[in-house]
């Protein structure tokens, strides 16, 4: 019997099974149970309704360190009809496509309203199968369709043992549903007890006490949430102090722009959807010149509409934080598939040489803590400051202590801005000063005492456009100086987990730092001494820290999501060691064994870059994902 | 800011924190000399102080204006001048926000933030300085090249140009005005009307370059624009419509408030700024949502 540890995987129709709403259930149920829930790769297509989605959520007492690898323990169906082509299993697309993730001796529960599936091979695997006709009960018995992933619930927490008595699900269906009438938390309660019911008497007619699966409330020392990652950092950028944000919807940035147009106003700020790509960053520049702490929020393709302004944030010396939520492919891509493919343009994007930090958080904490340093560093250095994330980060949901969020503190250092006082003090006033750090007093417009010239074209120290060639050197030396006070001041090595000296050594950057942790464990435990060191904050490159770190590697290996090793090229570049690859870009997150394989390949083989492939689908499934 | 108010605002203020007259870089007779003229008059009759006032400026030879003025100057990417002061004017209602772009500004390169800015309303007064030529680049087609122009010039190549004044109205723009720099002191009646609407004012500003557009010149201007009639009503869209057509129809350029409708606009707040507006962040309630 294995105790509050498994992962579980809930599969349907996009929009019309309820998938998303039954593992949200799941999960704050599970959270106020005081068991941590990791729910990060999600599948879901670019289409409203019809195609296939799953939702896999990893549940432990103690707080999991990954996703872990693709097998789930516990597998729920909700689709009934879709897929009719598809011998000799009918209608089950859920099943066809994870039925293989199913560990062996694994639970599949589904909803045999249109049949049941010939579930002889499962069983040959000591699968525990139960045929729940979820849709017909709520159909037919409740008259309530929507409520079929309810009877699901139920039908689950009898499987797993959890809930008997019904007090988590009550609690959080009465908040949830109250506002819509009794009626409607009667209904649900109801379809929660007809799925227990359906589950108990399968369990009698095999005579099965046990399924191998439990979940057991653990005592509560403080509330956890469930929270994503475009959640966490959208509540960062409020503690920060950022007080205007500008997006255009895309996919996986839009839930930054709906939470800020909802709670920003509540803090004094505004929100705006802008018309477009370039009104969203322009507009935020614009709250900032004002001094607004402002940000905006894209993902790929956004952030190649937005690259121009790159160069007007670091030429005009206006700060503005950017949100790229990374998602896969060039052009429009995959928009609801994760990849790590947008470094070089947040690095290197915009023409000519523009002061930019780089930052990439790798769990929902940092997306918390990081965002709170990244409104910080625009403000101190006065440039545009990335923040890269990615969709299976960004969407991803993670249990934390919400002690954790409390304990954190914002520091608003405005020193930088000159105000009325100063400007009484010392007398003439110049926006781009040369000072020794680089870093110019700015004023705000409306400060009685002085006004500014900003432009985006070359100019000397008081903002007027100049192509004096002294002044050009002397403006460019001022700006990149920059870089080096934060390398000095703020710049952070890289964590190093584990002893690097002749090791082998895994390079991470951004929201791969889980897996890349476990996979760390999966060679331990096959013998394989090997180093993490894994970084958050990209750019300017952090040489000194790394350089001498590197040089007493035994084997140097990038793992990312993309093809060609992006952050791979600019630590060889930079550190001057070579630099072996380790890469996945078909939108499927990555997993630890992957990796640790990998890992062995690299360094019994000898090769230089593996590439990772998922095996074939063998069996067909429905089109449109 | 009382006690600056209090000093009197006079025509030299608007020549402090500036480049030299002498240092100007626009041509002798460009018309731009006039919209600076008239600027400098329509603020220093509003008694606006250089501190709380922000110019931002696109490309060109028209973005070099607030170079030449006193007051905060941003001077970002072309196409972009509305978007900027959009951003400032949303987060700080208090600053006097202008934009000044060329016609390949607004209408090219920058339309689809001139059109958006048209229906959101912000409470900015832009200015077109339009001449129908892109200068600084030696004089290509903008998209009001070809004014007066006889149809048979126009080709796929150079589409005949389009009318500003209804684009703005089309748009939802709630001020709609033209003037015309070789009269500036009209103009500056026109700015401080636009200074003064509760709303997004534009103003459309033939402003003649006299080096490339060598055919609506300042003497094509003076033959063909027409101040609108005194009985005009402006608060009428249909009105302005009407008078529209009537100028079109007998081959003339109405100078004047063409459209002023401002809507019933709530207030808003400056954003917060300073360390102690923002020390008592309290994000509780927004953890609590995923309690």
């Amino acid at each position: 019997m294995i105790v509050n540890n498994l992962k579980l995987l809930v599969g349907g129709v996009q929009l019309r099974d309820g998938v998303v709403t039954m593992t949200d259930v799941l999960g704050r149920i599970m959270t106020r149970a005081g068991l941590y829930v990791l729910a990060m790769e999600r599948g879901y297509a670019s289409t409203i309704y019809g195609a296939h989605q799953f939702d896999p959520m990893r549940i432990t007492e103690t707080p999991p360190l990954s996703w872990g690898d693709r097998e789930v323990d516990v597998l729920i169906a909700l689709d009934y009809d879709s897929n009719p082509d598809a011998a000799p299993q009918p209608n089950r697309d859920t099943v066809l496509r994870h039925g293989r993730e199913l560990r062996d001796g694994g639970v599949l529960i589904y909803d045999s309203s249109t049949g049941e599936i010939d579930a002889g091979e499962l069983e040959r695997r000591g699968i525990k199968v139960f045929p729940v006709p979820a849709r017909t009960v709520a159909r037919d018995e409740l008259k309530r369709d929507v409520v079929k992933n309810i009877v699901m619930v139920g039908a689950l927490f009898r499987v797993l043992d959890f809930d008997p008595a019904g007090t988590y699900f009550r609690t959080l269906i009465e908040e949830r549903f109250l506002r819509k009438g009794q009626q409607t938390v009667d209904i649900n309660i109801r379809a929660a007890q007809r799925g227990r019911e359906l589950v108990e008497s399968i369990l009698q007619a095999k005579g099965w006490t046990d399924v191998g699966y439990r979940l057991e409330p653990r005592p509560l020392r403080e509330p956890l949430l469930l929270i994503s990652g475009n959640e966490a950092l959208s509540i960062g950028a409020i503690k920060a102090g950022c007080r205007f944000y500008a997006g255009y919807p895309i996919t996986p940035a839009s839930a930054i722009l709906e939470f800020m147009e909802e709670h920003l106003p509540k803090y004094g700020g505004r929100a705006l959807q802008g018309q477009n790509e370039r009104e969203s960053i322009r507009a935020a520049i614009g709250a900032a010149l004002a001094g607004v702490r402002s940000m905006v929020g894209t993902s790929g393709p956004g952030l190649s509409l937005k690259s121009e302004e790159f160069g007007v944030s670091g030429m005009t010396e206006t700060p503005v934080v950017i949100v790229d939520t990374q998602r896969a492919g060039p052009s429009t891509g995959m928009p609801t598939k994760s990849e790590q493919g947008d470094l070089y343009l947040s690095v290197f994007g915009g023409h000519s040489e523009v002061p930019r930090i780089v930052l990439a958080p790798a769990t929902q904490e940092e997306c918390y803590t990081l965002m709170m340093e990244a409104h910080e560093l625009a403000d101190k250095y006065q440039c545009p400051v990335f923040f890269l994330t990615d969709l299976n980060l960004s969407e991803g949901r993670k249990a934390v202590p919400e002690s954790f969020f409390l304990s954190q503190k914002a520091r608003i250092d405005r020193s930088t801005l000159v105000t009325e006082e100063d400007l009484r003090r010392d007398g003439a006033y110049r926006r781009f000063a040369v000072t020794p750090s680089g870093i110019s007093p700015r004023l705000l417009p409306g400060t009685p005492g002085a006004v500014f010239k900003a432009s985006g074209s070359e100019h000397d120290e008081r903002g007027f456009v100049s192509t004096d060639p002294l002044v050009r050197k002397a403006q460019v030396d001022k700006r990149l100086r920059k870089l080096q006070t934060y390398l000095k001041e703020d710049g952070r090595p890289p964590q190093v987990f584990g002893k690097v000296e002749g090791r082998p050594v895994l390079i991470g950057w951004g929201s791969t730092r889980p897996v890349i942790l476990e996979a760390q464990q999966r060679l331990q435990a096959r013998g394989i001494e090997a180093a993490v060191v894994h970084f958050t904050h990209l750019w300017p490159f952090p040489t000194e820290a790394a350089k001498p770190l590197l040089e007493q590697a035994n084997t140097v290996i990038c793992i990312e999501q993309n093809f060609t090793g992006q952050f791979a090229e600019v630590v060889q570049a930079h550190c001057l060691v070579p630099v072996r690859r380790i890469l996945k870009y078909n939108g499927v997150p990555l997993y630890p064994s992957e990796i640790a394989e990998g890992v062995e390949a690299i360094l019994r083989q000898g090769v230089s870059t593996v590439r990772i492939t998922d095996g074939p689908v063998p069996v067909k499934v429905s089109e449109g994902d | 800011m009382a006690e600056t108010k209090a000093q009197k605002i006079s025509a030299k203020v608007w020549e402090e924190n500036a480049v030299p007259r002498h240092r100007i870089q626009w041509c002798p007779g460009c018309g731009d000399f006039g919209v600076l003229a008239a600027l400098k008059m329509a603020l220093t009759k509003l008694e606006i102080t250089p501190y709380e006032l922000l110019i931002v400026t696109g490309i060109g030879c028209s973005g070099q204006i607030r170079n030449y003025l006193n007051g905060n100057g941003f001077h970002g990417t072309h196409g972009g001048p509305l978007a900027y002061a959009l951003g400032a004017k949303m987060v700080n209602p208090e600053l006097k926000v202008i934009s000044m772009g060329g016609d390949g500004d607004t209408f090219a390169i920058g339309v689809e933030n001139f059109v958006h800015v048209c229906r959101r309303d912000p409470e900015i007064m832009h200015v077109v300085m339009d001449n129908g030529v892109y200068g600084l680049t030696k004089g290509q087609h903008s998209p009001t090249h070809g004014r007066g122009m006889g149809l048979e010039v126009f080709s796929e190549e150079a589409p005949p140009p389009f009318s500003p004044l209804r684009l703005a109205l089309t748009a939802g723009a709630t001020f709609v005005a033209q003037s015309f720099s070789g009269d500036p002191k009209h103009a500056a009646e026109i700015y401080v009307q636009a200074l003064q609407h509760k709303g997004f004012a534009m103003v459309n500003d033939f402003s003649p370059c006299v080096t490339y557009n060598k055919f609506n010149t300042y003497d094509w201007y003076r033959e063909h624009v027409e101040e609108i009639p005194a009985d005009h009503d402006p608060s009428d869209l249909n009105a302005a419509w009407d008078l529209l057509n009537d100028f079109d129809r007998r081959g003339r350029l109405p100078l004047g408030i063409i459209y002023r409708n401002p809507r019933n606009k709530k207030a808003f707040r400056r954003a917060p700024i300073w360390p102690q507006e923002l020390a008592d962040a309290d994000v509780r309630p927004l953890l609590r949502l995923f309690a």
